[in-house]
This record gives structure tokens, sequence and C-alpha cells, in this order.
């Protein structure tokens, strides 16, 4: 029966397919392929000079990593079982994105190396790798140890602040079950070691920390007790074990049990051999796991970038054009509202400016007639008059009726630019009804009808006052002894005579004037009604072509907008239908992603843990 | 020498003509008037390095003393100072300005200073006074640990300060890997010190641990260090490279009569019955240990010699180091000591004045910088001028230039010229290569000779043109040689 690790690998590979990713497909292949191989690999790490060739030395009894006092380790090497011992040097091209790494294990270049070579260091010579390519040592020898299936892979020291270099190194090349930091006992493990820890445990759940050197470090003890102390704060679950490889060596050398038993390797062999029999189940469960876990994140995270952009993704789309196509119909309705009330204002203000002006100018006109007849004797001069106030009301009329014309083509324009954002700003076509000839209106002014001062009237006028006159002269000139007819009352009857005859005159002249004046006056009231009528007519008359040409307008405009915010609104309905549909699919995707990763979290965990809060996708 | 006087007035001068232009400014006053008093303080020398890497055992082992470290609560160290005085004194120093006195008490192996008051956690500086003779000619200055990532962030808090602030580096390394180096370089930075790289040396501190502690890992350790030196990434940054055994040397200064004996008891027992027992700390405190010293005995000497010590020491009793003294006069000879104090005497303490002149040009180019106002140009047209015509840069310049194995010299012309030029000590007995007491007229002659011989060097159309620039410099360094052999005495004597 196949594990359950192997199922949620699989499973994991088919989702990988479904989602279009062959990338990750490689990777969890590789994985596959890695777990299922019944050997153990044991990537050992570390600092420089922490003891790490030596610890894989000590490990199997036998010299072939190089050990030395400077940085002596310059290639990986990975030490195997083998029935008699070999040495190969394996140069291959790095997998290149777009080739297939099935191309690059075929390009693999194996130089076999002299075996006594490999101890002393036949890396410092082979230093010059280049960009493309990597470059390890295979090492075989036959040791009961690596017989069961342990592969140790020692790596060079590693000597930078950023984990990531050293992961992409040789820690990905590895391929490692199961990861060994040294650190050496002379001190407590650095901030540098436990980030290069932390990031390793994102790949590799199987850490074990090596304190090397316990042999010539007095307080050993406590700096494993503080170790575990830093490891447990910062979250590695890793195994500290100390060592001491030149222990080991010396136990070798004379077979002392207990020496060995002191090394404190028989403890690591001993954990090595475990993870190597419980591969199948508990190792490969969690690395699996883990794997998968990796795998579900990197599909998820897509999905989860998808829905989230989904939620203000509204702002293309038709979702956008049905949001717009509705702006348009509100504005539209605000429009037309906006051009009747312009409309509707600027005609009241031109008629009263209209009739304000016409009644200004008659004013003007009515007071210089006042002022020509308080001096003059209209009767004379009528004809001439006549003429003047013809003219006079003809021009005023004119003038009134171009201001008018003019203001109404400013209002058509005023109306017009509400619809300039539609491209309806043109004026409609109109012709004003040209008022007949102004004059027309004017009735021929009649001349009033004047009292005339006859010569008659001017005798008899004359003769009353000179009466009055002689009489009291006379009489008072008879008391004088003189005859009631002599020069002095002739004289002064003559005087009173004139007077009373001009006195006559002034006041006719009088009122034939006025006379004028109310027959002007009303001439003129006339005239003003009856052009006002018309002016206002004319007014009326562009207001209503105005509203007819421009609700025609509205109407066009808004049938147009109309249909396309309908347009918009089914394209909107079928998108939302559409949406929901590959919601309900991302939904479903995720939660099979969700049930996997559950799986994934189980065996990496183990039962016992499985309660833990899962950190499934968020869905 | 007469240059050397030269560079010592003209940057006393320009440190002066700098008060004036900023005799407006309080912080650039106060910065050049600390950088004119330090001229006549002995040398200071800062120990730096990365975290456990022995400094504070190296400052016990210069000073034979165990006065390091001062920790400030939780193990957290702070920039102590330790500089000579008539009597034991500790200060501390807080941030609020408050100063404490604190309560020194000697021991048998040097002392221990009580950090007490009300916030331990404030103290940013403690300065300790201890009567010795090595701190008359220089100060120390032990520094916190690097933080780690120093080497690839660059500016570590603290870190530049103190290297701003001395004049001369012990940079404490275990195994000068790429972030030291990385760290070195980045604190090399400003005209200055790129012109005269001169200030670091490179210690391979405990050096008894490589290979595990073997009996010769302190040879082997020499060697490293001899490798590295050849290296030109790290010749670049540094005067030398040595390595040294920390607690071995320290375990030598100070070795008193009881360790002695309990070592004696030691090496009295068979080699074969000690050896398994000197396998592993564990084995050596353990309750089947054969011998008859109590197990109280036997950490404290793993403490205070390491396991390497141990071994180290009883093979050297059984080979004849067999009374107090000679044995601590062989385990400070093995350890490393001996030429790590040369070479401090003959880098730092010998050339003071010229490190004290170049950190005073380093910070008068930081207060031009950081404050440039009118007469600031003038002023550091007048420090490029110094910095490109003094000799003694030149001198450290070319020194540099012949470890960095630039100028593809031969070998033993690459070595005189080095010598004369002051590589192997600065006075004129080791410029002129003579290990005795050597009579004016002797040492008269031997410079002429120099002297002619590296003039027809820098004519000689077979060398290239950096080659015969280089034996110009020496030209002139041998003429100011003869200069002071002249100035010292009559003329008629010399000839």
């Amino acid at each position: 029966m196949a594990p359950i690790w192997l199922d949620v690998l699989d499973e994991t590979a088919r989702l990988c397919v479904a989602h279009g990713r062959t990338d990750l497909l490689e990777r969890l292949r590789q994985k596959r392929a890695q777990l299922l191989d019944p050997r153990l690999r044991v990537l050992v790490i570390g600092e420089p000079k922490q003891g790490k060739s030596q610890l894989v030395n000590a490990l199997i009894n036998a010299p072939v990593c190089p050990v030395g006092d400077g940085p002596t380790t310059a290639l990986p090497t990975v030490v195997q079982h083998a029935e008699t011992p070999s040495a190969v040097l394996v140069r291959s091209p790095l997998p290149v994105a777009g080739r297939p790494a099935a191309d690059a294990s075929r390009a693999e270049d194996r130089i076999p190396l002299p075996m006594e070579q490999v101890a002393t260091g036949i890396g410092g010579k082979l230093r010059q790798r280049t960009a493309d390519e990597s470059v390890h040592v295979e090492v075989g020898v036959p040791r009961a140890l690596l017989a069961t299936g342990l592969v140790l892979i020692d790596t060079p020291g590693t000597d930078t602040q950023d984990p990531a270099r050293v992961m992409n190194g040789t820690v990905g090349f590895a391929r490692a079950d199961v990861v060994v930091m040294v650190s050496d006992a002379t001190r407590e493990l650095s901030v540098t070691e436990l980030n290069l820890l932390l990031h390793v445990l994102q790949s590799h759940p199987h850490i074990i920390v090596a304190l090397s050197k316990i042999d010539i470090a007095p307080q050993w003890r406590a700096v494993a007790e503080r170790n575990r102390h830093h490891l447990a704060n910062a979250g590695i679950p890793a195994a500290l074990i100390p060592v001491s490889a030149t222990l080991r060596l010396r136990a070798a050398r004379s077979n002392d049990r207990d020496i060995n038993a002191e090394s404190g390797f028989p403890e690591l062999i001993a954990r090595l051999s475990r993870d190597l029999s419980r591969k199948n189940e508990v190792l490969a469960g969690a690395t699996a796991g883990l794997t998968a876990r990796t795998v579900i994140e990197q599909l998820a995270a897509p999905l989860r970038a998808e829905l989230s952009t989904r939620d203000d993704a509204d702002d293309s789309g038709p979702m956008s054009r049905l949001r717009e196509a509705q702006r348009a119909v509100d504005e539209l309705r605000r429009l037309s509202a906006r051009w009747q009330n312009s409309l509707n204002d600027e005609v009241t203000d031109l008629i009263s400016d209209i009739e304000y002006d016409l009644r200004d100018r008659t004013r003007q006109i009515l007071r210089k007639v006042d002022e020509a007849f308080d001096e003059a004797d209209p009767v004379p001069a009528w004809e001439t008059f006549q003429e003047w106030l013809e003219s006079n009301l003809v021009e005023a009329a004119e003038a009134n009726y171009e201001w008018l014309v003019q203001r109404c083509e400013w209002i058509a324009q005023r109306v017009a630019d509400n619809f300039r954002g539609y491209g309806y700003d043109a004026a409609p076509d109109w012709s004003l009804t040209t008022p007949q000839d102004p004059g027309s209106h004017l009735s021929a002014i009649e001349q009033p009808p004047v009292d005339r001062f006859t010569p008659v009237q001017k005798v008899i006028t004359g003769l009353k006052g000179s009466y009055g006159g002689l009489l009291m002269f006379g009489l008072a000139t008879t008391l004088a002894g003189m005859p009631l007819i002599n020069p002095i009352s002739l004289g002064a009857g003559a005087l009173f005579g004139g007077k009373s005859i001009h006195d006559e005159s002034r006041s006719l002249l009088k009122r034939r004037q006025a006379v004028a004046k109310g027959a002007v006056q009303r001439h003129v009231d006339d005239f003003f009604i009856k052009l006002n009528k018309d002016c206002k007519d004319t007014v009326r008359n562009v207001q209503r072509t105005l509203r007819d040409h421009f609700t025609a307008v509205t109407e066009e405009l808004q049938e147009a907008i109309v249909q396309s915010f309908r347009t918009a609104k089914q394209a909107a309905d079928a998108d939302a239908v559409e949406r929901d549909q590959r919601q309900r699919q991302i939904e479903q995707q995720m939660k099979r992603l969700g049930a996997l990763y559950e799986q994934a979290q189980e065996l990496l965990t183990g039962r016992a843990t499985a309660s833990r809060v899962p950190l499934g996708p968020r869905v | 020498m007469s240059g050397m006087d030269r560079l010592d007035e003209s940057v006393w001068a320009l440190l002066h003509e700098a008060l004036r232009v900023y005799q407006d400014s309080p912080r650039a006053t106060l910065h050049l008037r600390h950088q004119l008093a330090r001229f006549e303080q002995p040398v200071r020398i800062a120990v730096a390095g990365p975290w456990q890497s022995g400094k504070s055992t190296l400052i016990n082992a210069i000073l034979g003393e165990e006065v390091a470290p001062v920790e400030v609560g939780d193990g957290r160290q702070t920039v102590t100072w330790y500089e000579d005085g008539p009597a034991p004194r500790a200060t501390a120093y807080s941030a609020g300005g408050v100063v404490q006195e604190l309560p020194v008490t000697r021991s048998t192996r040097g002392m221990r200073v009580e950090l007490s008051g009300p916030r331990p956690d404030h103290v940013t500086e403690i300065v300790v006074k201890w009567p010795s003779r090595t701190l008359r000619h220089m100060t120390l200055v032990d520094t916190p640990a690097l933080p780690a990532g120093a080497g690839d962030d660059g500016r570590a808090d603290g870190g530049d300060g103190i290297l701003d602030d001395a004049d001369a580096v012990l940079y404490l390394t275990r195994d000068a890997r790429d972030s030291d180096l990385r760290f070195l370089h980045r604190a090399q930075e400003g005209a200055v010190a790129n012109a005269a790289p001169v200030n670091v040396l490179l210690v391979l501190s405990r050096a008894d641990e490589v290979g595990g502690g073997r009996v010769d890992a302190l040879l082997t350790a020499r060697q490293l260090a001899r490798r590295h030196r050849r290296d030109p990434r790290v010749g670049a940054l540094c005067v030398s490279v040595l390595a040294l055994g920390g607690l071995v040397a320290l375990a030598g200064r100070v070795l008193i009569d009881g360790d002695f004996g309990a070592l004696a008891v030691l090496a009295a027992m068979p080699r074969a019955d000690l050896e398994p027992y000197l396998l592993s700390t564990d084995r050596f405190v353990g309750p089947a240990f054969p011998a008859s010293l109590d197990a109280g005995l036997r950490r404290g000497l793993l403490e205070r010699f390491g396991l390497f010590g141990v071994r180290l020491a009883t093979t050297l009793i059984r080979a004849g180091f067999d009374s107090r003294p000679k044995l601590s006069a062989e385990l400070v000879r093995r350890s490393g000591l001996t030429e790590l104090r040369e070479a401090l005497g003959r880098y730092f303490v010998d050339r003071a004045e010229v490190l004290k002149a170049r950190s005073a040009l380093a910070a008068l180019e930081r207060v031009l910088r950081a404050e440039p106002r009118q007469g600031s140009a003038q002023l550091s047209a007048r420090l490029e001028q110094i910095l490109a015509s003094a000799h003694d840069f030149r001198e450290l310049r070319l020194l540099a230039a012949l470890a960095d194995a630039q100028l593809s010299l031969d070998a033993e012309l690459s070595a005189e010229a080095v010598r004369l030029i002051g590589g192997n000590g600065t006075a004129l007995a080791a410029r002129l290569g003579i290990d005795y007491q050597a009579s004016i007229g002797e040492l008269w002659e031997l410079g002429a000779d120099a002297l002619g011989r590296w003039q027809d060097h820098s004519e000689d159309p077979l060398l290239n043109l950096d080659q015969r620039r280089a034996a110009q410099v020496i030209v002139r360094s041998c003429e100011g040689m003869l200069a002071e052999l002249a100035g010292g005495y009559p003329p008629s004597r010399v000839q």
C-alpha cells in the first residue's frame, strides 16, 4: 500500500498540472524520487572551521574529506557506499530555466580522481568553477554505516550573512533528507547561524545541530544548554547533539568503547539510523508534507491574488461601463433641468430689460417734446414736429429691436453651451420674425384742435379791455372838469385794450401747448404698448423655438445614452454571472487546496499536533 | 626623523588654523581641541573584533594582569579605556553626564571592578587607571563585540565610532574570514584612511584552538598567519597578521606557584597514564583522574590554561622548562605574545607621532566634511597637500604597496626596501638592518651605501615607472637618515 504522503504528493502534482504550473511539477517529481529513494541523504553545513569535514570523517572512521587548519573544503563532497574506494569529480551544468533537468543530468562530466588525493584536498586545485555549472566530488568507501543507505554530504563553510545565498548554492544541490548544522562548542550559536537554520527549516524539516569540539571546551555543557535555549526561542525544532570528532577518531584507533561513547557519535549515528529506518514513514511524511505545503502555497497565491483583485477589479470591464452609463444618464437629467432653467431665467430677464429699454427711450422722447412745447407754439411747427417725432420713435424702436435680437442670440448660445459636452452646442437655425416697419404701428398723429385767435376776437377783446380803462380814467378826469372822453382816458383805454389782447393771446397759447402735449403723450403711449407687445411676442417666439430645439436634442441624447446604459447593463449582468462562476470555481479549487494543505500539515506535524490551528490558505 | 617632525608640526599648525576658522562652532572646536590634546597622550589602540574573539583575554595578556573585562550588567559590554595611573581606579561615565567612581578590588591576578550604582545599563564608558609600564606608551581600548552582520551592512553602531577615535586598531578574529575583511574594508573610508591604511593589525586570536587543540596548534596558527599575510586582499587592509594563543599567553604571564605545582605533578606522571585524561575536558576534570589533584584545582587549571594549555605546559615541563619563570617565559614565547608586543611597538608605539597625525587629519577631514564653510576649502586643500607630500605617509603607502606585491620588485630588493622605509621598525638601526649597537660611522657607511644603490635604482631604465618612483621614496628616506646622523653629531666626527 502506498503511504499517505505519496498520495498527498501525487495529488499535489495533479493539482499542479490542473493549474498549469509545470515548473513546480519538476520540483515535486524530484522530491518524490528522492523520498522513494531508500537512502538517507545527510547534508552537513556550518560556518568555516567548525569541524564539518572532521565530523564526516569521524562518522565513517575514514579520512575522506580534507581536514586542515585553514579553510580547506572547497567543493561539496558526497560520501556514499561503494565496494571499492573510488572518487569522482562531477561537473554538471546548473539547470537553466527553459531546459529540462533531464538534459542537465545527461550532460554531467565525470572525472575519476585518485583516491589518495581526496583527503589531501583536491578541492583547492579544482576551485575554478564557472557560473553555470556546479562541481562536486563523489567519494565511495566500503563502510557498514554507509551500506545501510546513508549518504553524507560535506560542504564548504558558509561565510555570509545572507542565508538565501547558501541555500541556492549547496543546499539546493544536495536534496537532503536531514541537515546537520555543525557549530563548535567554544561559543554559542551566533545570530548568523540561527538565521541560516531558520532559512533551512523552510525546506528541510529535519535538522540536527551537532555541537562539535566538546573535547576542548570545558564549558560545553553550559554552551549546549544555552544553544537549546536559543533554538527553542527561535522556534527551531532541532535536536542538539554534542560530539567530539577527536575522541571518536581516537576511539577508532585504539578500539576503546568508553571513549567512543564519550565522543557523542553513537548518539548521532543512532539518530541518523533511526531517521534512515523511518524514512519511509515519519521523515518522508514530514518532508512530503512540507514540500506539498510549499507547493500548495505557491498554487494558492495567484488564486488568492485573483480573489483579492477581483474586489477592486470593478474599475475596468463591464461593471465600470455600466457605472459610466448610469453616470451619463444622471448627468443628462441634470442637464435638461439646467438648460430649461437657464432659458426661462434668461427670457424673463430679457423681457424686463427690453421693456425697460423701450420705456426709457420713449420717456426721453417725451421729455424732449415737453421741453419743446414749453416754449414753442405747436401750431405753426406742427408739420416739422410730426416728422421729428416719427423718425425718433422709429429710431428708438429699431435700436430696441436690434438689442433684442442680440440678446436672443446670446441666450441661444448660452443654452447651447450646456450641451457642449455632447457636441450639440450649435444654436438652432432660426429666423426672427422681423416686425413690420415700426412706423406702421403709428397711426398718424392728428393735430389737436386748436383755438385760434381771430382778428374779430382780438377787436372784441381789445374793446372789452379798453372800455374799462376809458371809463375809469374818464370819470376821474371829470372831477378835474374835463369831459369823459378826453385824451387821457382815451390813452388809458387804448393801454388797457392792448393789455387784455396780449393776455388773451398768451392764455390761448398755453392751452394749445397743453393740448399738443397731451396728444403727443397719448400717441407715444400707444406706440409703446404696441411695440412692447410685439417685442414680447418675438421673445416668446424665440423661447418657444429654442425650447423645442433643445428638447429635441435632449431627447435624442437621452435615447442614445439610455441605449448604451441598457447595453452596459446587459454586459454587466452577463459578466457578473461569469464572475460568480469563476469565483465559485476558485473557491472550489481553494477548498481542494485547503484540504490537501490540511493533509500536508498533518503529515508535517504528525497526528499528535494535528489539533494545532491549521494555517490553511485563506479562502 | 626630521621628516616626522615636520609632519607633526604641519598637522599641528593646520589644526590651529582650523580652530581659528571654526572658532564660532562649539562642536567643531571641541572636536579639534580634543585632537590637539591627544598629541600629548600615548597612542590609543582599540581592540576590536567579533563576539567571543578573545578581546579581553588579549588585553589581559598584554597587561599581564586580569583586568578585563568590565561587564555592565547582563553580559553587556561597554567601551572600556585602560590608561596608566598611579593607583588602580575605575570611573564610569553615563549617558546623562553622570560620573561615578567604581570600587576596585585587587586580587592576586589582577582586579575586579564592582559595577554598582543606580543605573548600570546607562553607563557608556568606563575609564580604568592601572599602574602598568605597558600603558605608559599606549592606551588600550576594549570595545564591545561587533554586532553580527557588521561586515555586510558596514555601518555598525558603535564600531565605527571606536575606530574613528582610536589611532590604531588590533582586529581580532578566529579565522580571518571574509566578513572580517569586509568589515575592515568598510572601516577604511575617507581620503586619509585610504592614503595611509597602516593602523590595523590583524590578530588570529584563539590560535590554541586551531586543529582541535593539537600540541602543534600554535605553530600551525603561525603558518596560517603567514599565509594570510601573503594574501594581497588581507595585506591591503592591515600592516601585518599575527597569531596569538590568548589563553596560553595570559596563563604564562600570570602563572602562579600553585598552578605550576599542579602542572609539575601532572608532568611527573608517566605520559601513557596521563594522556587518556588529556583527551577531553570531561576526562580531565572527571572523578577517575589518577593523580592526587583536587577536582577544583583541575577545573581551575582548565579554566586558566585551556586543555591545549595544559597539554602544552606538561609537555614543556617534561622538556626541561621545569621552573615557574622558565615555564612562564616559554609559554609566553610560544603563545605569540612576544611577537605581538614587538609588532605593537614597531608598528604602533614607534610610529605614534605619525599615527596621531593621521588620526588628527582624519578627524579634521570629518569636521571639514560635516561643516563646510568659508575657509574650509583652503583647509582641505592644505590637508590634501600634507597628505600628498608628507614623507612618512609616502613611506607607509610604499610599505603597503610592497606588502601588496604590486610593484613586482624581486624579493631581495623588496625586503631591503621594506626595511629601509621602516617596515621592520623606524629606529635607525632597524632601518639599516643592524641588530647590535653600531657606531655612528658604521651607520653612516651603511646609509650612504644604501643611498647610492637606491639612487642607481631610481635611474635604472630597466625598472618601470612605479618601481623608479618607489626607489625615489627610498632615496628620500636614506637622505633623511643621513641628515639625522649628521644633525645629531658634529660633522667632523661623522666623517
